[in-house]
């Protein structure tokens, strides 16, 4: 028995269309025309206890969507959803209890008021024990370093402080299960450290299942071993992050901007994938080809003005399962044969 | 029965939080209040220039205006403090900051009311007891049964008010948009009953009796409490201020729990 099951879940909305100048404008007014647009669809996974899981995919892909149904936000079109035996749209309040959500470009706090404030109202709304309480405010002041912006207004907070604040106020009730939709958005890189160690000691200690969401890569290879991949409403990958590494952790792009004359551009080891002007994009396998032998051969054709290294992003890993296919499906069903046993 | 007194004990803490967080503001905070106070005395200074001229308003005289005025401010002031915040709700609504409402143990309705206790209400009060308490002495009146009607009609016009907050702010969960219906509804209903509904057509008078009940507000408790008689209806109306209200509200709420299904829906 899981503890998230998700069996064809489905989400459509009706969306206004939008006809094109002021006069479609005028028109729109008058008469509106809906399209139906699917935002889930036929989504299928199961959660373990203590598993964390990164649910990744591009911008409008449905991972806002499937979080705020799970959490009990948004009613399915169709489809099945349990939460610990609780459904969570039927039974929303009581679902409230045993999860802790966090969205990351929103505080849950209270905008005015000194950030300790917000923890007391928490308590009284989940009517958390007086010595929960206590301990877990020792707990998280010691590994987030609360304390020091404990009396700060909220508004006042810089937003990596703010987003330890709204993480520890999702886990004062003790839920059972933690959802993350993009924390790490806009920190800077310390932060973003903390943050991701914090994550990961309170699944490890506490077995706290945490589902996150993010179009940070970096994010999900450091926290994540189980990857859920989502496209346009759509599982593309459900597995082990093992095996997209394979495919994708090797691969590297370089950026270059390059002084003078570039036209037919190219260089051994590397493929040109994007090029604008003088700005080249190269992608290379960091096995085959070092980054320094790529910019030692560079060099010595051209003048390099700038250079950055990227990993795969997750949109190119997309374009790339649509094109190569990778067995999506076989995998995925093979997940949830797992899960039965 | 315990959880109603938790229901309390929440509310009241929930409430001591947001006064905390408006006296953040101590300048907002006392101009807020001399602001409003001053607004409805502009209102009363006009009516007494407007009387001045003709010495009474379709047989109300300067102080029986001025009682029925102040007796609407009283209750706008009553339902600003618990429900003035869901004139707001359609700004969460498009920040998408109204989730939060659901994703804790607690009825969305409650918790959105408790997030904001209006204190700048205490210029509605400051007003209204003042004005009251004058054209009481002024009038000469000696209430003793009439006192249960004031206090009907303080409650039932915060129902009816506050119910109608919360119907125009329900529309935000179809529209996203609800700000501007509150000026296009709400402001012309409350200064029209600022004069005698006697004042007006039938048509208006029919829709803020049944449709509306804004007459319940101040007009129909004001003709029992100044001992007047109507012309359009019986002064016994007025009794039935509470009732009303209650019932209003309870459609309102229902509306707006609708939205409210609507939204968990379609999303924003």
């Amino acid at each position: 028995m899981s503890l998230i099951e998700v069996n064809h879940l489905y989400k459509e909305f009706q969306v206004a269309k939008r006809q094109a100048g002021l006069w479609g404008a005028l028109r729109s007014l008058l008469r509106r025309e809906y399209l139906t647009k699917t935002a889930v669809r036929d989504v299928s996974f199961a959660v373990n206890q203590g598993e964390m899981v990164g649910y990744v995919g591009p911008n409008g892909a449905g991972k806002s969507t499937t979080i705020k149904m799970l959490t009990g936000i948004l009613v399915p079109t169709s489809g099945e959803i349990r939460v610990n035996n609780l459904i969570p749209y039927k039974e929303r309040q009581k679902n409230a209890r045993q999860i802790g959500v966090v969205f990351g470009q929103r505080t849950q706090l209270w905008w005015d008021l000194p950030t300790i404030e917000s923890f007391e109202l928490l308590k009284q709304v989940f009517q958390i024990p007086d010595h929960r309480y206590k301990q877990n405010m020792a707990t998280f002041a010691d590994i987030l370093g609360l304390d020091e912006f404990l009396n700060t207004p909220v508004r006042q907070l810089s937003l990596g402080q703010r987003m330890r604040a709204d993480i520890a106020a999702s886990l004062l009730h003790d839920p059972l299960i933690l959802f993350l939709d993009e924390p790490t958005i806009g920190l800077d890189v310390l932060a973003k450290e903390r943050m991701r160690q914090f994550i990961t000691e309170i699944n490890r200690e506490r077995g706290v299942t945490v589902i996150l969401t993010t179009h940070d890569m970096s994010d999900i290879e450091k926290l994540c071993r189980r990857m859920i991949l989502i496209d346009n409403g759509q599982v593309m990958y459900d597995g082990e992050l093992v095996l997209i590494k394979d495919l994708f952790g090797k691969e590297r792009v370089l950026i270059v901007d390059l002084e003078g004359e570039t036209d037919s551009f190219s260089v051994a080891g590397a493929q040109l994938v994007k090029e604008e002007g003088n700005r080249k994009w190269l992608r290379f396998n960091r096995e085959l080809t070092t980054a320094s032998q790529l910019i030692n051969r560079i060099s010595e054709k051209y003048e390099i003005k700038d250079l950055t290294i990227k990993d795969t992003e997750i949109e190119e890993m997309i374009r790339h399962i649509y094109e190569k296919g990778l067995a999506v499906y076989e995998m995925n069903s093979c997940r949830i044969e797992n899960n039965k046993f | 029965m315990v959880s109603i007194m938790r229901g309390i004990g929440l509310y009241s803490y929930m409430v001591g939080a947001s006064i905390r967080a408006q006296l953040q503001y101590r300048y907002a905070f006392v101009m807020n209040i001399l602001g409003w106070a001053m607004t409805y005395a502009g209102t009363a200074v006009t009516m007494w220039v407007l009387l001045y001229s003709f010495g009474a308003l379709d047989g109300w005289i300067f102080w029986e205006l001025i009682f029925l005025f102040a007796l609407a401010v009283l209750s706008w002031g009553v339902c600003m403090i618990f429900f003035f915040h869901f004139r707001s709700l359609d700004q969460y609504i498009v920040n998408g900051t109204f989730d939060r409402f659901l994703v804790r143990p607690i009825h969305p309705f409650f918790h959105f009311m408790a997030m904001k206790f209006d204190v700048g209400a205490f210029g509605q009060f400051l007003f209204s007891i003042a004005a009251v308490g004058l054209a009481y002495s002024n009038l000469h009146l000696h209430w003793t049964w009439q006192w249960l009607v004031f206090l009907g009609a303080v409650i039932g016009g915060a129902l009816i008010q506050g119910g109608l907050l919360v119907a125009i702010s329900s529309v935000a969960f179809w529209t996203t948009r609800s700000e501007r219906l509150y000026w296009v509804i709400m402001w012309p209903l409350k200064s029209l009953m600022n004069y005698p509904l006697s004042i007006y057509p039938r048509l208006v008078q029919l829709l803020v009796v049944f449709i509306l009940p804004f007459a319940f507000v101040n007009y129909l408790p004001a003709l029992i409490l100044l001992g007047k008689t109507g012309r359009v209806f019986a002064p016994f109306w007025g009794a039935l201020s509470p009732l009303v209200g209650a019932i209003f509200f309870a459609l309102c709420f229902r509306f707006w729990m609708l939205g409210l299904d609507r939204y968990k829906s379609a999303g924003s």
